[in-house]
């Protein structure tokens, strides 16, 4: 048993480290359902790579999918505006669903299709392939690194956006690096793991470090520890009840931060 | 370091809620001094506290499932429970059969479970329908579960395809964006009951490989079962003498098959391309054609959603049919027999029943 989820644990490892971090900047920028609207148009790039008569896991299906996430890239950096008259998360949303419908309206012409579609949103971390966790582990340090050595600007440009203008940042163009580097670990994971489990990966580990720390250090940590704790919680309740190993993981996470939010509740009660 | 002025009486925090809410995200990256009027920003360091629960990995090793012990019969792990009730026919005592997908279940779109990999990797052979009909799930499971003995090619593995002819092969040139799912024909095959006898033997040759020593036994059930299903066959198809040549709707082309041995024709389907909602300009068409061709049925398999069907039926005069496309344990149907009873009955009682209005 213990082998058969060592590389489904492994890739859940990866997912935790790299999202956390992402999930943080995620948060501060207020564009909660980004990676879902990054992930459907990844869909709708891989339903017009079958259009086109490629094959779903040719090469070509994934630079289809990569290319749709940079356009949602490009338009998600452009909406960024200073007084927001219109919530970018208007523009987010109405990306995923548009995206949606149009691989509904592109898939009536090609069949074959609809069973990815379906599957992108649960994703296949049990059966993930040790190939395709360490391809994804390098890409993931390759981003990370990215990140490390550009940390100043990316993250002035997220949490004091006035300063990075002032200062003479180009703000729309670390914006659109931030997503492109972003849709480029959005459409990898979900790959792997599902629409849904990415989400939480993103963002439940970061609201819990929000709630808990200070500072980027600390959250980092509490957020891989809330990652970790989650996974190992999902993995081994699917194993026990015998249930669909992504959703187990995303209902675990639901559960710790229910009981952390009850936890901090009470101890403002007995303070 | 670079120092940044931030006006500490601004109402505007960029976006913060606070000046606290800013020193907050700040903290351990930004250096502060008390009356802050500017900010220098050496990212890096902060404060480490530990949120890795290591004791928790040793909780996940206690959680582990026990590995059963090698017991004697053979363990033979099938994709479908029709698959799963011939291989019972043929190996009776000598085998311990089980099955991944419910019979209550759509074979095309199962969800990976920790179960079905620990059922792959303690089989000893494994039987898939072939012709693409698990293609989305059966490969990643087999690659999970690790166990040599019954990836494809391997002395374990079955596809109970082999030697079935075939029906609706795209042929010519073939194109993704039209036409079916399947490219190597459809594959609900299992529903000609003929066709079992080939799945049998499938099945003994494969169980004759993997345990040579039963080879007499795994031949002399083979011959039984055969010999069962001729005369059942014969009797089935009397049944359905009466109703050759009618036409039927059908849900989903699941159905060729099952319609070719009886006589039957397809006429038309709801929704050809699987998990696509039909346009409004195909249910019209349907609408039209039930009663120009005299249909009286519209089959339905019981997981799919009678909404459509039931308004095409209500505005062309047809009625909706459920018939169960599988062996079920769950809806009390265990055997092959027991199915191809229960649909010929259910269909003929159908088609016999009070003409179009």
């Amino acid at each position: 048993m213990l082998t058969l989820l060592l590389w489904p644990f492994l890739a859940c490892l990866i997912l935790t480290g790299i999202h956390t971090y992402l999930g943080i900047h995620v948060i501060r920028r207020g564009v909660i359902f980004v990676d879902l609207a990054l992930a459907q148009m990844a869909a709708l790039g891989s339903t017009l790579a079958i259009l086109s008569g490629h094959d779903l896991h040719d090469p070509a299906a994934y630079y289809y999918s990569l290319g749709m996430t940079f356009i949602g890239a490009a338009v998600f950096s452009l909406s960024r505006q200073r007084r927001e008259r219109i919530p970018q998360e208007a523009i987010i949303g109405i990306t995923y669903v548009v995206s949606a419908a149009a691989a509904l309206v592109f898939l009536d012409r090609a069949p074959g299709g609809a069973e990815h579609i379906r599957s992108l949103l649960v994703g296949n971390i049990l059966t993930v392939t040790p190939g395709e966790v360490v391809k994804t582990a390098f890409l993931y340090a390759g981003v990370g690194l990215f990140h490390w050595l550009f940390r100043r600007p990316f993250f002035i440009i997220s949490f004091m956006p006035e300063q990075a203008a002032a200062e003479r940042y180009r703000v729309r163009s670390w914006d659109f690096l931030f997503y492109m580097t972003f849709g480029l670990v959005v459409t990898s994971s979900v790959a792997m793991a599902g629409v849904l489990l990415v989400f939480s990966y993103l963002i439940v580990p970061a609201v819990t470090s929000l709630m808990v720390a200070e500072g980027i250090g600390a959250r980092l940590w509490i957020g891989w520890g809330v990652g970790l704790f989650s996974s190992l919680l999902g993995l081994s309740g699917s194993v026990l009840f015998d249930t669909p190993t992504g959703a187990s993981i995303v209902c675990a996470f639901g559960v710790l931060l229910l009981i952390l939010m009850l936890g901090q509740w009470i101890l403002k009660k007995t303070e | 370091m670079r120092r940044f002025k931030v006006d500490p009486s601004a109402e505007d925090y960029q976006g913060h809620l606070s000046r606290a809410d800013l020193l907050g995200d700040l903290k351990g990256v930004v250096k502060v001094s008390p009356n802050a009027q500017s900010y220098g920003v050496p990212l890096g360091g902060g404060n480490v506290s530990h949120g890795a629960p290591l004791f928790f990995s040793i909780l996940f090793f206690i959680l582990q499932m026990p590995l059963f012990a090698e017991a004697a019969p053979i363990r033979v792990v099938a994709t479908t429970e029709d698959l799963a009730a011939i291989a019972r026919e043929i190996g009776r005592e000598r085998v311990a059969v089980d099955f991944i997908a419910k019979g209550v279940q759509d074979p095309h779109f199962i969800e990976a479970k920790p179960s079905y990999m620990v059922k792959l990797s303690q089989a000893d052979l494994f039987v898939q329908v072939g012709l693409e009909l698990e293609a989305a799930w059966v490969p990643s499971l087999l690659v999970g579960a690790r166990n040599g003995k019954i990836q494809a090619g391997a002395p374990g593995f079955v596809d109970a395809s082999k030697g079935i002819e075939a029906l609706e092969v795209p042929t010519g040139e073939v194109d993704r964006a039209q036409g079916d799912v399947h490219l190597q024909g459809n594959p609900h095959y299992w529903l000609d009951p003929a066709n079992g006898k080939q799945i049998a033997r499938n099945i003994a040759e494969g169980l004759k490989r993997i345990d040579p020593a039963g080879a007499a036994d795994y031949e002399k059930n083979l011959a039984g079962f055969t010999e069962r299903l001729d005369s059942a066959l014969l009797r089935w198809r009397e049944e359905m003498k009466p109703f050759a040549g009618a036409k039927v709707v059908t849900y989903h082309n699941s159905w060729p098959y099952f319609l070719k041995r009886f006589g039957l024709i397809a006429a038309g389907h709801v929704e050809p391309k699987p998990g696509i909602p039909p346009s409004t300009a195909h249910l019209k068409a349907l609408i039209n054609l039930i009663p120009r061709e005299k249909v009286k049925v519209i089959i339905m398999e019981p997981y799919f959603d009678e909404k459509t069907p039931q308004f095409v039926a209500e505005k062309s005069g047809a009625k909706v049919v459920v018939l169960p496309p599988s062996v079920s344990a769950a809806t009390g149907i265990n055997d092959i027999f027991q199915l191809f009873d229960h649909l010929i009955s259910t269909l003929a009682g159908a088609l016999s029943g009070a003409p179009l209005k």
